[in-house]
């Protein structure tokens, strides 16, 4: 018993888990609804910046993009390109407006843009839709690492994760939530920075294993034990670093580049974070630094992902080892890499830095959703004249059903692709609120019933395309639609509009609002 | 001192107009928004044009494409998963950049 104890990886685990309930306890006082949901808007722009990059580099990033770039060589680190583009995007169009315009929650935006219920309504069920959709792939992860490290079932691995997160974003609101998120990506980043330096000293330099992984060809020794067939797994380098091995076609890879390119701008756990800001410019500011902290992120985990590859096809690698690769699939390559390069400490060190990835999205997502459903559905629309207190009560509640929630969806994506996953709830945000706050900032033209349309359509075709591409042409099959569900969401909302030609009266004012001087403070 | 848009808001009827009855915007915020989005436009242009530049040359260059520069490294390799990463940074960069001067210039212009 005490010898599991002092095993590296549960020893960090451990201090991770006491750093969150130290860090939740602090911050546990939430009085008003403003403290709750946006963390009294007192975050600066370092924190704030930090708390952006731990919401968006979510498991996905962390697990999912070096296993899908060890699975698929080039084009796998292509999907890390696409997400790459979008929070750049997100800072040119949208963040200094959305922190000028306040308000609590994305849904706030359509109600407050068109004085409407019904739109608050609809943006509500989207952004449920959204976030469950991101939230169980990372459940998914948590478990797997449970799993695969602590030898836990699949099962035990999501409720203990819903949990934590129910403790975490209960008792801490946004401003728990906010801090433990700075601190988690660093020690996420602190965990690939190592990686880093262990597989340079090992001698791994890309040229040399990008050459090495090119020039192989034949069966990878040593993985028959585990392989399904009895027989070593074959690999064609040749064809993993060169593209169509994934998207077949020029098409699909260009309908990935726009779902996953424009998500970014829709996702409601990232654009939530933008209110938290004292300023618009430091809303600026925090996504400058959150992209700069993302591109250094994305450039590693491809280069692990390829380190992984490279370790996989050596022969050289331990049984453990090996068996973890064949059998963890590519969503445990970075912990199992880790163990590669450096022992017991280094996994120890990436499983902190996994839950880190896991909880500190997670908890974007519970906050996100619990403003839905506390702030815009009961406050808002179910029962209004409550108190301060009363909507951080509903919160908590919200943040219970959340739980069991997500903690169904990730029972049934067992067998998923964490960043695959991700990727189709980037494409529905990209359909859905990318069209609404772009054209809702930029466009006095937008009515009610363009917004409503935009978003009751995008969220529509996208899931249409993503569950039943069986029921479409072949030439209208995408892996990632978003050439298709994208351009689908800005038409409804502009075409609907252009019909019903019926602005908010005040639309002149709320465009000098959101588009306001910050040193037209009052 | 509290900043614009950091108090609750209360749900106000307020109303529809259609778009051709609806005034135009008030110089100063029309400019702003102009400006604003030129840049923003004009950046993303840019941005969307390199971005899209790496499928092309994936697909119909890939001799090119797939040409090593270093070690095992291609062309593709390095511009996707590298350059394309600072440039994310350098696009936010200049953007902001940009809007700070405009910021000063209004503020010049209104003293």
């Amino acid at each position: 018993m005490m010898e599991a104890l002092l095993e590296p990886k549960m020893l960090m685990t451990i201090a991770l888990m006491g750093t969150i309930v130290y860090i939740t306890y602090l911050t546990k006082r939430n009085a008003t609804a403003s403290d709750f949901f946006v963390g009294g808007r007192s975050f600066g722009w370092f924190t704030n910046g930090s708390a952006i990059g731990g919401d968006y580099l979510s498991a996905a990033t962390f697990l999912g993009i070096a296993g899908l770039t060890f699975q698929l060589g080039y084009d796998g680190a292509y999907y890390a390109f696409c997400f790459s583009i979008g929070l750049t995007l997100l800072a040119i169009f949208v963040a200094g407006p959305l922190r000028r315009f306040g308000a609590f929650t994305v849904a706030d935006f359509l109600g407050y843009r068109f004085h409407s219920r019904r739109a608050r309504l609809v943006a509500v069920a989207v952004v449920l839709a959204i976030s469950g959709f991101y939230a169980a792939p990372q459940l998914l992860g948590a478990a797997q690492i449970l799993s695969m490290f602590f030898g836990t079932s699949y099962e035990f691995g999501i409720i203990f994760t819903c949990v934590v997160m129910i403790f975490y974003v209960g008792i801490g609101g946004m401003k728990g939530t906010t801090i433990n998120q700075a601190l988690e990506l660093w020690i996420r980043l602190g965990a690939f920075i190592v990686m880093l330096i262990a597989a340079v000293y090992g001698g791994l330099h890309y040229d040399k294993i990008l050459a090495a992984i090119h020039s192989f060809s034949g069966p990878i020794t040593g993985t028959s034990p585990y392989a399904l067939d009895g027989n070593d797994i074959n690999f064609d380098g040749a064809a993993w670093t060169g593209t169509g091995f994934y998207f077949p076609t020029f098409w699909q890879t260009i309908s990935m580049t726009i779902g996953l390119a424009l998500g970014t701008i829709g996702l409601p756990h990232i654009l939530l974070r933008f209110y938290t800001n004292p300023s618009a410019k430091a809303a600026r500011k925090s996504a400058l630094m959150a992209i700069g902290i993302a591109s250094a992120f994305f450039l590693l985990a491809v280069y692990l992902g390829v380190v992984g590859r490279s370790i996989f096809i050596s022969g050289t690698a331990s049984e453990e080892v090996m068996r973890d690769l064949v059998l963890g699939g590519n969503n445990m390559v970075i912990p199992t890499t880790a163990l590669a390069l450096g022992g017991k400490w280094l996994l120890g060190l990436v499983i902190a830095g996994a839950f880190a990835a896991i909880f500190s999205n997670l908890s974007g997502l519970f906050i996100t959703s619990s403003g839905a459903l506390a702030h815009d559905l009961y406050a808002n629309i179910m029962k209004k004249d409550i108190t301060q207190k009363q909507r951080v009560i509903a919160g908590k509640v919200a943040i219970v059903l959340l739980g069991i929630l997500y903690g169904a969806l990730g029972l049934l994506v067992k067998d998923a692709s964490i960043g695959h996953l991700v990727a189709l709830a980037f494409t529905v945000a990209a359909s859905t609120f990318t069209p609404i706050f772009i054209l809702g900032i930029w466009w006095r033209g937008m009515t009610e019933k363009g917004a409503i349309a935009g978003l009751l359509i995008g969220l529509g075709v996208s899931m249409w395309m993503i569950f039943l591409p069986g029921t479409l042409p072949s030439f209208l099959q995408f892996k990632i639609p978003g050439i298709v569900t994208v351009p689908v969401g800005f038409l409804s909302v502009i075409i609907v509009s252009l019909i019903d030609r019926k602005v908010p009266a005040d639309v002149n004012d709320f465009m000098k609002r959101v588009h306001s001087k910050e040193s037209e403070t009052v | 001192m509290a900043e614009v848009g950091s108090h609750d808001y209360d749900y106000v009827e307020a109303g529809t107009i259609d778009l051709k009855d609806l005034p135009p915007l008030d110089a100063t915020t029309n400019k702003i928004m102009k400006d604003e989005f030129t840049t923003g436009l004009g950046l993303s242009i840019f941005y969307f044009i390199l971005i899209f530049s790496i499928p092309v040359m994936n697909w119909f260059a890939p001799a090119f494409a797939f040409k090593k520069i270093w070690g095992g490294m291609t062309v593709t390799w390095f511009v996707t998963t590298i350059v394309m990463m600072a440039m994310a940074f350098i696009i936010a960069y200049v953007h902001t950049a940009m809007y700070e001067k405009r910021l000063k210039q209004y503020d010049i212009a209104n003293k």
